[in-house]
């Protein structure tokens, strides 16, 4: 049988078919049998089952059986917890910024996503389920983002959640303003300080306020031709009416204070600040607006903007009430979000559901998701994570990553596979197109890893994030 | 081969082995004709008379006025057709759209009545570009190609293509149709909106909903003028309003599954008539383009490995060595899947791949007719001249080759061809690695290859490499050093020597260059022109 599995399997690799096409189960029961459920919501249940049925979590409790024909999984000694939910990533963009205009709100990541980024399948076996694809930083007012599932696999157009409310991407400070650095194939270009960011977004407004106006009156009949369908204005009528979430990068607390009093001028919310490092601050101002913040935990004073960063100040937005998030910014720290929330424990005393939280039930929460995930309910997607010990240990390692019912990630499987792809690999190298010329040929790059000349990530360009 | 030798063969070829005969009347008797329309006669006669198939059969009489051309053992086809080429056009580049650095604002548009910067022009159209003169495509023609899709191939809209015959010495008698689609790139413009793929999508989206409004308006105007603004005419606007109306198909280059998804994904979204070119991945998305009614235009450049081996660069990433396992199965898997598809050569590196490589879809599964009528009236389907030309029926046009041995063997070698009735006599079949394409009669070196280069930056000399591959005049490749791999835009190659832009990355900014150079032997050298000055560079052709 297990050949069998393992021909099938590489038959569907050979047929290019994506790598988990094999475990699609989706539609199948699963039962997860006596784990230790963090819920992030009604605390921790020991010696607990859950039942899936269609994708979504059917029963949560004691001694639960199953239909026939159901995948049980023994999680005797393991845990259990929400799948991760990332506030801030770039992952599986082909592009991050339209870095030519201060105004790009008319661009969205929607548009440029890859479903085959491997970023996303390492993601996955750091259980990270949902993520906010937003746009880069270049930009005061950057592009709309795509808040998906990691269904890794799966066709682009299943990885945007459909009831997830629209966002945009705004960005303040550095970034926007460019002139530490230069981007590629762009000239300088308005603003150049900080001041000239928040006018910016002001004359968008503006400019947003009297398209709105030109379109009502058009639909009283106070105009004869419709005006223009203008793509950079749209969404920020949306904004304005409340119905596309604001994400805002930025590092300063004063920047974010007076994006939030904009945001008071032209009478809506901003939905998260991001970054925020020095969001503590004005932990107030924030709390009463009801403004979300989704942070790094450390990250102090790697540059200047962020010289004013706390290790406390999770502990401080949360104390205020603030609903706070910790992301990443980063393919590679997004592998290990569940160490970065047991940070907040260990600075200030974050009790331990709270920082779950800080990784599932708020930034679903800050996206507008949380009616389906971010913690274990009855009734919520099942985006579940199996953890072979305490997701706050380092020695904890995600066993299997579920998705609505369907497992895009299990180790188990991946290491037996591992030796198949070896045995591909060879078989490929052997074939005339994959040999190297006999002599001559480009050099390769090395490090051979692809990089966007646009990301700068952790590792890159600016050492910071977007 | 030393270059000299090649410039010499090329010369020989055209001053010797191609006779060029206007006669009026032709009647290729006893050849195995591949009508591909009404199955193949192993004995059969075409007639041609005034440019046209006047008659084709088993038994027919050669006319009394026709030259007879004696076909025994010969095959004839109808003429192939490549279904995506730049053949004719002055460069690539004519739409100039990369010109200018990185440090000059936006371009001014105001000298012409479009409202659009370059690269985001629909309205430039290949039949305004051509060259006339039927010499410049010697070396397709050679090869068994009567007809051709043309276009430029700069900027996210490459403009309208022309689908062209290859012979007339005017350019209005090349034209079968014009214009047959208009082309677009998922391509970015360099120092203004668009500079990422994020851009380009935003603003083919908002270019197409002004379009819609133009016209929208212009009706509006038309009805009554009163009270209304009058429309502007945008000339980049108004040249898409036969594209929204499905009037004109749209050609997406698109290799990748997601960037075909993304094509499909557009199409849908404003209800375009949408054809795939190159398609690489296209089998990957079969079910869908079948659904969509979307056909390919399928290339015949199947991926290989170029990069040299070397013990400290990681192992090629699985995905890559599986597509090119993949890639020649593909047009089997599109035709299982009732996709339709025609083969194009744009970025193959010699013409003589196109069989070579259409060969290789047929050992892997790809019907020998499939594999024709890819080439002929399958093609001919796509592009809208089926009417007209693909098959061998009376009253087409007489495009026609002559073949002997097997099209897709080693063997193959073309013996006549037919254009528009006017017949191109091929004595001996140039070998592959010889041909050179032409330009306008005049030899144009073929630069491609690897180079190895030395850059001459005073104080601390660079090692790079230049890997160039040669369509006709047209250069493409990539420049690489330490600094990292730009691709070459713009490139050219002309009887002086190649020319190329490209933007790279140096201390920290981006830096638009322009490469000259010449090649000599297995030498190579130029000058790198920056901002800072120009720079000498030298090296050698990787053996």
């Amino acid at each position: 049988m297990k050949r069998i599995t393992a021909y099938f399997v590489s038959l569907l690799l050979v047929l290019g078919n994506l790598q988990f096409a094999a475990f699609g189960q989706a539609n199948k029961e699963l039962l997860i049998k006596n784990a230790t459920v963090l819920t992030a919501i009604h605390g921790t249940l020991e010696n607990t089952d859950i039942l899936v049925r269609n994708g979504k979590i059917a029963k949560i409790g004691k001694n639960l059986s199953a239909g026939s024909g159901a995948e049980i999984i023994d999680a005797t000694g393991k845990f259990v917890t929400p799948g991760i939910v990332d506030c801030h990533s770039h992952t599986m963009i082909d592009a991050i910024n339209e870095g030519s205009l201060s105004v790009t709100s008319m661009t969205g990541t929607r548009d440029v996503l890859n479903p085959t980024d491997i970023a996303i399948y390492r993601a996955l076996a750091g259980g990270v389920t949902s993520a906010n694809i937003l746009h880069g930083s270049a930009n005061s007012i950057g592009g709309k983002n795509t808040v998906v599932k990691f269904k890794y696999g799966h066709p682009v157009e299943d990885f945007p959640i459909p009831d997830a409310p629209p966002g945009i991407k705004f960005a303040m400070g550095e970034n926007p303003k460019g002139t530490n650095f230069s981007r590629p194939g762009v000239p300088p270009r308005y603003p150049r300080t900080r001041m000239g960011v928040i006018e910016t977004m002001r004359d968008a407004f503006l400019r947003a306020r009297d398209y709105k106006r030109a379109w009502d009156d058009y639909k009283a009949g106070k105009t004869k031709v419709p005006p223009r369908r203008d793509l950079e204005l749209e969404p920020l009528v949306e904004v304005i009416e409340g119905k596309r979430l604001v994400h805002a990068h930025g590092y300063r607390s004063d920047e974010h204070l007076n994006l939030m009093l904009l945001a008071d001028e032209f009478g809506f919310k901003i939905a998260t600040l991001q970054h925020g490092l020095e969001a503590y601050k004005i932990a107030p101002e924030i709390a009463k607006r009801g403004t979300g913040v989704s942070i790094f935990t450390d990250s102090w004073g790697y540059k200047l903007e962020a010289y004013d960063a706390i290790p406390y100040n999770a502990y401080l937005l949360w104390k205020a009430g603030v609903v706070v998030s910790i992301n990443s910014d980063s393919d590679e720290r997004m592998r290990r979000l569940n160490l970065d929330a047991a940070k907040v424990e260990k600075y200030g005393g974050v009790p331990e559901e709270e920082a779950l939280k800080m990784i599932t039930l708020n930034p679903a929460k800050q996206l507008g998701i949380d009616k389906r995930t971010g913690s274990i309910e009855v009734g919520k997607d099942a985006d579940l994570l199996i953890w072979s010990a305490h997701p706050f240990s380092v020695y904890s390692r995600v066993e299997r990553t579920i998705i609505e019912g369907e497992t895009f990630f299990d180790r188990a499987k991946d290491i037996q596979k591992r030796a198949d792809l070896a045995k591909e690999r060879e078989a490929l190298e052997k074939l005339d197109v994959n040999k190297p010329p006999a002599a001559g040929g480009t050099q390769p790059r090395i490090p051979s890893e692809h990089r966007l000349e646009e990301r700068d990530d952790a590792e890159y360009g600016d050492g910071g994030n977007q | 081969m030393k270059f000299r030798h090649v410039l010499f063969a090329i010369a020989a070829i055209g001053l010797l082995y191609i006779v060029s005969i206007s006669a009026q009347t032709y009647a290729i008797t006893n050849a195995r004709v591949v009508t591909v329309s009404g199955g193949t006669i192993e004995n059969g006669t075409v007639v041609v008379r005034n440019g046209l198939i006047e008659s084709v059969g088993a038994n027919l009489k050669a006319p009394a006025d026709a030259e007879v051309i004696d076909g025994t053992g010969m095959t004839v086809y109808p003429g192939f057709i490549d279904a995506l080429t730049s053949l004719g056009l002055q460069t690539a580049s004519s739409t100039g759209q990369q010109r200018g650095g990185g440090t000059s604002g936006p371009q001014a548009t105001s000298e012409t009545n479009s409202n659009y910067p370059d690269g985001l022009r629909p309205e430039e159209a290949a039949s305004e570009e051509l060259k006339s003169g039927e010499s410049q495509f010697e070396t397709n023609r050679n090869a068994g190609f009567t007809t051709v899709v043309t276009v430029g191939r700069n900027g996210v809209f490459n403009g309208e293509s022309a689908v062209i015959d290859l012979a007339g010495d005017s350019v209005s008698a090349m034209i079968v149709k014009s214009p047959f689609a208009e082309h677009i790139s998922f391509a970015t413009i360099r120092g203004q909106y668009p500079v990422s793929l994020l851009g380009t999508f935003s603003a083919l989206r908002q270019m197409m909903l002004d379009a819609q409004r133009l016209q929208e308006i212009q009706k509006l105007y038309a009805a009554n003028p009163r009270g209304i603004k009058r429309p502007e005419s945008d000339k980049s606007l108004e040249a898409l309003i036969p594209v929204i109306n499905r009037q004109i198909p749209v050609v997406f280059n698109a290799n990748s599954e997601r960037e075909i998804v993304r094509a499909l994904d557009l199409a849908k979204e404003f209800n375009l008539k949408a054809i795939i070119a190159g398609g690489q991945e296209s089998w990957k998305v079969a079910d869908r383009l079948k659904a969509q009614d979307v056909p390919v235009l399928l290339s015949l450049n199947f991926p290989k490995r170029t990069t040299a081996a070397s013990a400290d660069a990681d192992p090629e990433p699985l995905e890559v060595l599986r597509l090119r396992a993949e890639t020649p199965k593909g047009p089997a898997r599109l035709a299982q899947a009732g996709v339709k598809f025609a083969f194009e050569s744009d970025s193959v590196k010699s013409i003589g791949d196109f069989f070579t490589n259409a060969g290789k879809a047929v050992e892997n599964g790809l019907t020998r007719d499939a594999a024709v009528r890819a080439m002929t009236l399958g093609s001919a389907e796509i592009l809208g001249v089926s009417a007209q030309t693909g098959s061998i029926e009376p009253g087409k046009i007489a495009n026609l080759v002559v073949v002997k041995g097997d099209l897709f063997g080693k063997d193959r070698a073309v013996k006549q061809v037919f254009v528009d009735g006017k017949l191109f006599e091929i004595k001996e079949q140039p070998k592959p690695a010889e041909t050179t394409p032409s330009n306008g009669g005049r030899a144009v070196p073929n630069v491609a290859g690897n180079y190895s280069i030395t850059i001459d930056i005073p104080g601390q000399p660079l090692a790079g490499t230049l890997a160039f591959t040669q369509q006709g005049n047209l250069l493409n490749g990539t420049i690489q050093s330490s600094l990292g791999t730009a691709p070459i835009r713009d490139g050219k190659v002309t009887v002086e020597g190649f020319t190329f832009a490209a933007t790279v990355e140096y201390g920290g900014s981006t830096v638009d260059i322009i490469v000259k150079g010449t090649v000599s032997g297995n030498q190579i050298s130029g000058t790198i022109d920056s901002p800072q000055g120009a720079i000498p560079f030298s090296g050698t052709k990787n053996p």
